[in-house]
């Protein structure tokens, strides 16, 4: 019962924190920030839960299986958007000469694959965050 | 489909070792698919720096350039794939494929379970992708993430044996790595600061118009450039990191650490000098001679250190810091001769010291005991890998017929035609050092009378990949036609005066 203010008021802020982490995440090419900074605000969420909640119920939140999974094809992903410019017959990485519509300039569709890499990019920074950090506090404890 | 894979080539050296790093810690499980993994990936790895290095040849030293995310020249990524690409390409391509053959085979065992084993080989092939990634880019920027990606993969491959003295030795190479870093982005920045471009041909054109207005900014990019590279690639007062490194680490990751890595510093500081700098400005400001007095001292002093060593991979640790020297001395004497013994050299060193680093870990794995003056009879016991460990020993010293003769043989030419006393009598001295340290291990192997002890060769992978490396020795040595030709057009291209 100690920490029932702490408790409760990171049970009421932490999906907002997360929501606005995915916000900068997608946004990052029309916006200040992006997915490194983004993916940051995310994994802090996570860790803010694990200092609050115990390393226990942390780690049942985000498995170690989960945080492998997210950091191997979080990186393949952004692999994978690159190759679509070669199935397109563009170069490695292209993004509007591979026939992607940009759309209006400043809107979120207007990245074309900006906007997927950073996604990929983004979960797996989130990921790398958790995994330091419950290393850390597995070494301690 | 061919054609497609053909023109996206240059691109898929560098990422698909990388792709398969990524996928590999999913298997962690099951360990033979990720061992068959990688090892397809060194193999397809061979094929396509093979492929390449047939283009170039074909088209004449004309490099093939390939814009990433097509963005032209100064504003996006160039990869160009030159004779000198294609060289370290192959490098990188032959030296892999064997080690890793030779780590499938106990890897598991030397690291202690499949999990550390698959960490092993993700880092394995960053570092395999960094390196092609070296290879080809042509932006500093670029060079500057690949060094890094490069280097952290060699903390953690030399920490990948899980004994305190590893973790010690990757402590300190991460420590002095971090801040080898630094000062190559610190001179990355001061480049960019004067020439207001990444891409190397544009930054050099823009440093030759303009580094007279700021010599004192030119001074700080290339010295801060030469002592970050020089202590990644163990550049002798600053090799401190590397004797208790690669010999702390298992013996397939001391063969890539040795053979591989220090060279792939080695071929950035080449494409930062020459591409970007230019030998006319090297001249100007007396880069040369620095160079050379450097690779002399790392000759003299790694030998001498590599003669006072017991430990058979201390040794040979030492022996790296002193090849060392002869690729810096090369690039120093900055003729069209002594940059074709250096890039040869190269490329038979890391084919060399992964040979010996690999027959040393066999040696040690079947004895148990690492150091030389226990080593007798096992020339008898273990004839396989006691032959490949002296057919590359003999090579390295330089007798004719094998590849070390070949590029100390050009350096030696070069420094005859520098007209430079001091570099003839330190290149000879260096190889009868060389001799002094590798040819008693070879004594005490062979002529020494063997105790009563069930030592046997190891299984056949690693066999294969022993004799599969005492082959490249040969062939390099007896027919180095090709390389000798690809290394001959990427000296004579590093020359071409901006």
């Amino acid at each position: 019962m100690r920490d029932f203010i702490l408790k409760r008021v990171a049970a009421l802020l932490l999906p907002f924190i997360q929501m606005y982490g995915l916000y900068v995440i997608l946004h990052g090419h029309v916006s200040p920030g992006g997915s490194f900074a983004g993916g940051i605000v995310v994994g802090l969420a996570f860790i803010a839960f694990t200092t609050i909640y115990g390393l226990e119920r942390g780690r049942a939140k985000v498995p170690e299986k989960v945080t492998t999974l997210v950091e191997s094809y979080g990186t393949l992903w952004y692999g994978i958007m690159g190759m679509v410019g070669i199935f397109k017959g563009a170069p490695f990485l292209a993004n509007k000469i591979a026939g992607i519509d940009l759309g209006e300039l400043g809107a979120l569709s207007s990245g074309g694959l900006i906007g997927l890499i950073g996604l990929g990019v983004g979960i797996r920074v989130a990921s790398t965050m958790i995994t330091l950090f419950s290393t850390m506090m597995e070494e301690e404890s | 489909m061919t054609t497609t894979i053909e023109a996206h080539l240059p691109v898929f050296v560098v990422i698909m070792p990388l792709f398969v790093a990524f996928i590999l810690p999913t298997f962690a499980r099951r360990i033979r698919l990720v061992e068959g993994l990688v090892t397809a990936t060194t193999v397809l790895g061979f094929l396509g720096a093979g492929y390449l290095a047939s283009l170039v040849l074909i088209r004449n030293g004309n490099p093939i350039s390939y814009s990433l995310g097509g963005w032209p020249a100064p504003w996006g990524i160039q990869l160009s794939v030159g004779d000198l690409s294609c060289l370290f390409l192959l490098m990188v391509a032959s030296v892999s494929l064997p080690v890793a053959l030779f780590a499938a085979d106990n890897m598991t065992h030397e690291v202690g379970g499949p999990q550390r084993a698959t960490r092993f080989y993700v880092l394995y092939l960053l570092l395999g992708g960094a390196m092609a990634g070296m290879a080809v880019t042509s932006d500093l920027f670029n060079v500057f993430v690949l060094v890094e990606v490069a280097t952290l993969s060699c903390c953690g491959l030399v920490s990948s044996s899980n004994q305190p003295r590893a973790a010690e030795a990757a402590f300190n190479y991460l420590i002095l790595a971090t801040l080898g870093s630094a000062l190559i982005l610190g001179g990355i920045g001061f480049l960019y600061m004067i020439t207001g471009h990444l891409n190397m041909g544009f930054a050099s054109q823009e440093l030759n118009r303009v580094w007279q207005d700021y010599p004192h900014v030119v001074w700080m990019a290339l010295s801060f450039l030469l002592v970050g590279f020089g202590v990644k690639s163990a550049l002798f007062p600053l090799h401190v990191w590397l004797p208790d490194a690669h010999s702390a680490a298992p013996s397939p990751a001391s063969a890539i650490l040795s053979g591989l890595a220090v060279k792939g510093y080695a071929i950035c500081l080449i494409k930062v000098l020459f591409n970007v700098f230019g030998i006319a400005l090297i001249r100007d400001l007396s880069m040369h001679r620095i160079l050379t007095l450097l690779g002399m001292i790392a000759i003299i002093a790694g030998s001498l250190f590599a003669l006072t060593q017991d430990k058979l991979k201390r040794r040979l640790a030492f022996s790296t810091v002193a090849q060392v020297g002869y690729i810096f001395l090369g690039l120093g004497l900055a003729n069209s001769m002594s940059l074709t013994g250096t890039l040869f050299h190269m490329a038979s060193h890391a084919v060399i010291k992964s040979g010996l680093f690999l027959a040393a870990g066999a040696i040690i794995a079947a004895t148990g005991k690492d150091r030389i003056s226990e080593m007798a009879g096992v020339g008898k016991k273990m004839p396989i890998t006691m032959a490949v460990f002296t057919i590359c020993s003999v090579s390295l010293v330089g007798i004719p017929l094998f590849s070390g003769f070949i590029g100390k043989w050009n350096l030696l030419l070069g420094s005859l035609e520098a007209g430079n006393r001091l570099a003839q009598a330190v290149i000879i001295l260096g190889s009868v050092l060389c001799a002094g340290y590798l040819f008693p291990i070879i004594r005490v192997a062979y002529f020494e009378p063997a105790p009563a002890a069930d030592w046997q060769d190891p299984g056949l992978p690693q066999k294969t990949a022993l004799i599969l490396l005492a082959a490249w020795v040969m062939i390099l040595g007896a027919v180095p036609g090709p390389f000798l030709e690809l290394a001959k057009r990427a000296a004579l291209d590093l020359l071409v005066v901006k």
